[in-house]
């Protein structure tokens, strides 16, 4: 895994017109392949990100973020349109992620070998690594794995709440709607997710 | 309770920086064509399987054991009431004092027992008039009325099927 430049929050104005998303889950529904292609390359980049995230390996996320592709595609038929095509192609990439991490018996952390280090100019990780603090013998590979382990250490749902909100930028309500559950248990799923990794990294939070 | 976001300024910072773990570069380049090409194959995927089919098709299946994961509590409660419901079903079946609804009172009481008195217990039912006292009253065995406790004769003469014992003697010597 490389770490390059930052995947940014993905906001609402940032997706394309509804109007043209309609129309192309329209033409893909009726075995447009083009139209699917199209579809894949605009949603690509934030499913494999937030199974990435969930999985921390890469060849995971590949295949499981390769089968979301599939499995929606089969399913296409069965989209009623009730929420957005994005909304829902995020449920099926989130389950089938869940059900993965369930079988998933050998955690595999994942390789941090090739780490780029373009990351050292970020303004807000080079102040995390150059107090006199713990941190700053770490450095950004142990801060990385620490960063990892902990993630890795919440129940899924929690680990789930937390890669949409603090990584990937996504609205409480926005998650509601993905993991199918009201606004209140996202934000406490928030708070103890947050609480147990402030615990968990509180060495690198001083 | 769950909105001072500012306790959470640096972890959101730190978190912050997973946003720079990208694939390798170029990847997204082929990625759309490989799932095209495993979707013109035929590809189902590897993982799916029938479970996740049946979650798909019911939500509440998978909420439901969901629960009974996060909750060990619940799913300890769910198997107590199916232990107690079987338990219960199991005794209510084998009690032997077990009294249906008294079918001639309940007749008895009706209107229309009332108003046609050809319709009395002796008319109906001799047998169960016929019972001792300390019985049950209106007990009866059977919806269709016993008439006649009488044997009922044959319809055709009966010939005797009894062995006799047969003797033979060889004569003629």
């Amino acid at each position: 895994m490389i770490m390059s430049a930052p995947i940014t929050c993905t906001d609402d104005s940032e997706t394309p017109a509804p109007v043209d998303e309609d129309l192309l889950v329209r033409q893909a529904r009726r075995g447009d392949l083009q139209a699917y292609d199209e579809l894949v390359r605009r949603h690509q980049e934030r499913i494999y990100a937030t199974i990435y995230h969930m999985t921390a390996n890469h060849e995971d996320a590949n295949d499981l973020a390769q089968e979301s592709f599939i499995k929606a595609y089969q399913a296409l038929k069965s989209f009623k349109g009730g929420s957005s095509f994005y909304t829902w192609l995020y449920r099926i990439a989130v389950n089938k992620t869940i059900n993965f991490l369930k079988q998933r018996k050998n955690r595999i952390h994942m390789s941090l070998n090739d780490l780029d280090f373009k990351a050292e100019h970020d303004p807000d990780l080079m102040a995390l690594i150059s107090d006199k603090t713990p941190r700053r013998e770490a450095g950004l590979t142990e801060l990385q794995e620490k960063l990892n382990d902990a993630l890795l250490k919440l129940s899924e749902p929690h680990r789930l709440v937390v890669v949409l909100h603090d990584v990937q930028g996504q609205s409480h309500e926005e998650i509601a709607k993905i993991m199918d559950c009201n606004i209140g248990t996202v934000r406490s799923r928030l708070f103890y997710a947050r609480q147990q990794l402030q615990a968990l990294l509180s060495d690198y939070l001083k | 309770m769950y909105k001072n976001e500012n306790n959470f300024e640096s972890l959101r910072r730190l978190l912050a920086l997973k946003r720079y773990e990208t694939p390798p570069p170029g990847y997204y380049h082929h990625f759309s064509s490989q799932v095209l090409q495993r979707i013109r194959a035929g590809d189902t995927g590897t993982s799916a399987g029938w479970a996740e089919d049946l979650f798909g098709q019911a939500p509440w299946l998978e909420k439901l054991l969901h629960a009974f994961d996060v909750k060990p509590v619940f799913a300890s409660a769910f198997a107590g009431a199916l232990c107690l419901l079987l338990l219960l079903g199991i005794i209510y079946a084998e009690r032997p004092d077990f009294t249906p609804q008294p079918i001639l009172q309940t007749a008895a009481a009706s209107p229309t027992a009332v108003s046609t008195p050809t319709t009395s217990l002796a008319a109906v039912s001799p047998t169960v008039l016929s019972e001792p006292a300390d019985q049950q009253p209106g007990i009866v065995t059977s919806t269709s009325p016993v008439l006649s406790l009488q044997p009922v004769a044959p319809p055709f003469e009966q010939t005797s099927s009894l062995a006799q014992p047969v003797s033979f003697s060889p004569s003629g010597n």
